[in-house]
């Protein structure tokens, strides 16, 4: 069985990442341009949403409508706020810079979950503070004076990719595996989230074969399940988008459109549609999956 | 104290003696600092004034007695100058703004928008003669690591030099920059020297009497392979240009052609003459300041 890809925006310069619906668009961040456009599927248009973004990734909206961005270049996890402005967060783990994020996910209450691997590319400014000696999922909350904190969340992880929440929110996903460095086979793993919200033990729900590319990005449908972006022409059964159960069941592989499929997200009315980056700086969309997305409570 | 190993001289061109020869006084005049930047000598006071860019303070040092906080948070201030009312100028790299110390201690801000956008990050500040300010506006304060303030967000399509001229308007002297970063006069105020941290380029610009300036040349192109970029960047009294860049401050004579380099150990950011000989090169680097010997003077600050 096969999905039919539509290229709706793109090609452009280098990989394209991170990817939100925002009730009207899809927001697709163009990482190497530095900026984040938006597809409107009612015109069909692409116009510009931000620009001058500092390499930013992975693209989550909150309940106000901004929009947070891991700013892989930056180093830091940013708010695109409604009127224009972006604000920082909190860059500091226990005083020290954290690495250069790549995802990140709003929770109901406001919190940002962050993956914050190591990156090859050279982070902007001079190279003042060495990266941290592990690369986990954090989490950003507002303290009692509204303050940014950072909090470590994982002791776990190598190099976490991709981060959603379940929709009752008792669940993290987390995609894990570093290919730059080659630390182990990557990983699916889930953490129940405690009511006071520190997570529980771990359950791997997939682990990839050695040196196969495991998942960039991902999302959940209405049904609980993870659709996820996975795999390269450069080995084992080449870039699917692969649709794994809340246990870690596969139920579908389906070939990506492009090679590096990057990360996916559900989008246009009724959560219809998928769409898909891509290492080669494409956006698609497919509107036969026969899958949905969840809307975000 | 004499450090070798930390200070020498290389490139030497006939006539860089006239500059420095031998063995150099290195001097650490100040540490406990993150990111050294805007050294400027206030013949006044007798103090070294300087910032340190990640440790969001504006610091002052005086021979003898040592190294003072002057204001912390500086909203991440990078470049500084004085004007002709002796007020120290501020290029307001976090905060997006050129601002002034008044003399009652209070801060002014004297340019923040540019055609109706806000500006992207002051980098380095000099004043004319006649009292106009001029600034880069590199893009650096809205995405360098532990070097921002609090709006990220780039609004200008422009990297631009500009201008305060003395009516407080906000003029644009070029826009020709990728990343412009430090600026200075030449001693007959004619020439405005501007260099370029990613194109590793100064240009040149030939200043009209009302401050404006010509269309830019290339006075210099960095091709050495040694780490650092053009940054910070002074004249002396003949004319020379020193330039903070790849592996040291670069001495230039006024035709562009390399005369020295001060070969450096340390990241060197900026640099700035001063002691009452003018004869002292203060040069700010990540994690100290320092200071050498020169045997001419350069440009005094106001």
């Amino acid at each position: 069985m096969s999905w039919k890809f539509d290229l709706v925006a793109g090609p452009f310069k280098g990989r394209t990442g991170g990817l939100a619906w925002n009730g009207k668009e899809m927001l697709c961040s163009v990482v190497l341009e530095e900026r984040i456009v938006k597809y409107d599927p009612k015109s069909n248009t692409t116009d510009n949403f931000r620009k001058y973004t500092g390499r930013t990734n992975g693209l989550s909206v909150a309940a106000d409508g901004s929009v947070f961005g891991a700013q892989e270049g930056g180093r830091r996890v940013i708010q695109f706020c409604t009127d224009g402005s972006t604000a920082p967060t909190n860059d500091l783990l226990d005083g020290k810079h954290h690495n250069q994020p790549v995802d990140v996910a709003v929770d109901s209450s406001g919190r940002v979950w962050i993956t914050d691997p190591w990156n090859l590319q050279t982070p902007y400014g001079p190279a003042i503070y060495p990266f941290l000696n592990h690369a986990s999922v954090l989490r950003l909350e507002r303290d009692e004076r509204k303050a940014w904190k950072l909090k470590r969340m994982t002791t776990d992880t190598t190099g976490p990719r991709a981060v959603v929440l379940s929709a009752d929110e008792k669940m993290l996903y987390v995609a894990d595996g570093d290919m730059d460095k080659g630390s182990g086979p990557c990983t699916l793993r889930a953490y129940p989230i405690a009511a006071d919200g520190s997570l529980g033990q771990v359950n791997v729900l997939h682990t990839f074969a050695a040196g196969q590319r495991g998942i960039e990005g991902m999302c959940l449908d209405s049904g609980g399940n993870l659709v996820a972006c996975t795999g390269w022409k450069k080995s084992g059964a080449g870039p699917m988008i692969v649709v794994f159960s809340p246990s870690g069941a596969l139920l579908e592989s389906i070939p990506a459109p492009s090679d590096l499929p990057m990360r996916c997200a559900f989008g246009d009315d009724g959560l219809a549609s998928l769409y898909v980056t891509t290492g080669d700086g494409q956006l698609f969309r497919c509107t036969d999956s026969g899958r949905k997305g969840v809307k975000k409570t | 104290m004499t450090m070798s190993e930390d200070i020498s001289i290389d490139l030497a061109a006939p006539g860089s003696e006239r500059i420095a020869s031998g063995e150099l006084p290195f001097e650490t005049i100040a540490t406990d600092i993150v990111f050294g930047e805007g050294p400027v000598w206030d013949k006044r006071n007798k103090v070294l004034w300087f910032t340190d860019i990640c440790g969001d303070t504006v610091w002052k040092w005086k021979p003898g007695v040592g190294q003072e906080v002057v204001l912390r948070p500086s909203v991440k201030a990078n470049g500084m100058c004085f004007d002709l009312e002796g007020r120290l100028v501020v290029a307001g790299w976090g905060g997006r703004t050129v601002w002034r110390f008044e003399k009652d201690g209070s801060l002014k801000t004297l340019a923040s928008h540019y055609q109706g956008k806000k500006i992207n990050s002051p980098n380095d500040i000099v004043v004319r003669a006649d009292g106009q300010i001029y600034f880069t506006d590199s893009p650096g304060g809205m995405l360098n690591v532990g070097m921002v303030g609090h709006d990220l967000q780039k609004y200008l399509d422009i990297q631009g030099v500009y201008r305060i001229a003395n009516d407080g308007t906000l003029h644009l002297v070029t826009d020709d920059f990728v990343y412009p970063n430090g600026l200075c006069f030449s001693p007959d105020e004619k020439t405005l020297y501007v260099n370029c941290s990613r194109e590793r380029v100064i240009r040149a610009y030939d200043v009209k009497p009302d401050g404006s300036c010509g269309p830019g040349r290339l006075f210099y192109k960095y091709t050495h392979p040694d780490h650092g970029n053009p940054d910070g960047l002074k004249c002396d009294v003949e004319g020379n240009v020193y330039c903070t860049g790849p592996g040291g401050v670069w001495v230039h004579k006024p035709n562009g052609e390399v005369l020295l380099r001060l070969k450096l150990k340390g990241h060197a950011t900026n640099i700035g003459f001063g002691d009452d000989d003018w004869c002292s090169l203060y040069i700010t680097m990540i994690g100290s300041v320092t200071r050498t010997r020169l045997k001419i003077p350069g440009v005094a600050a106001r």
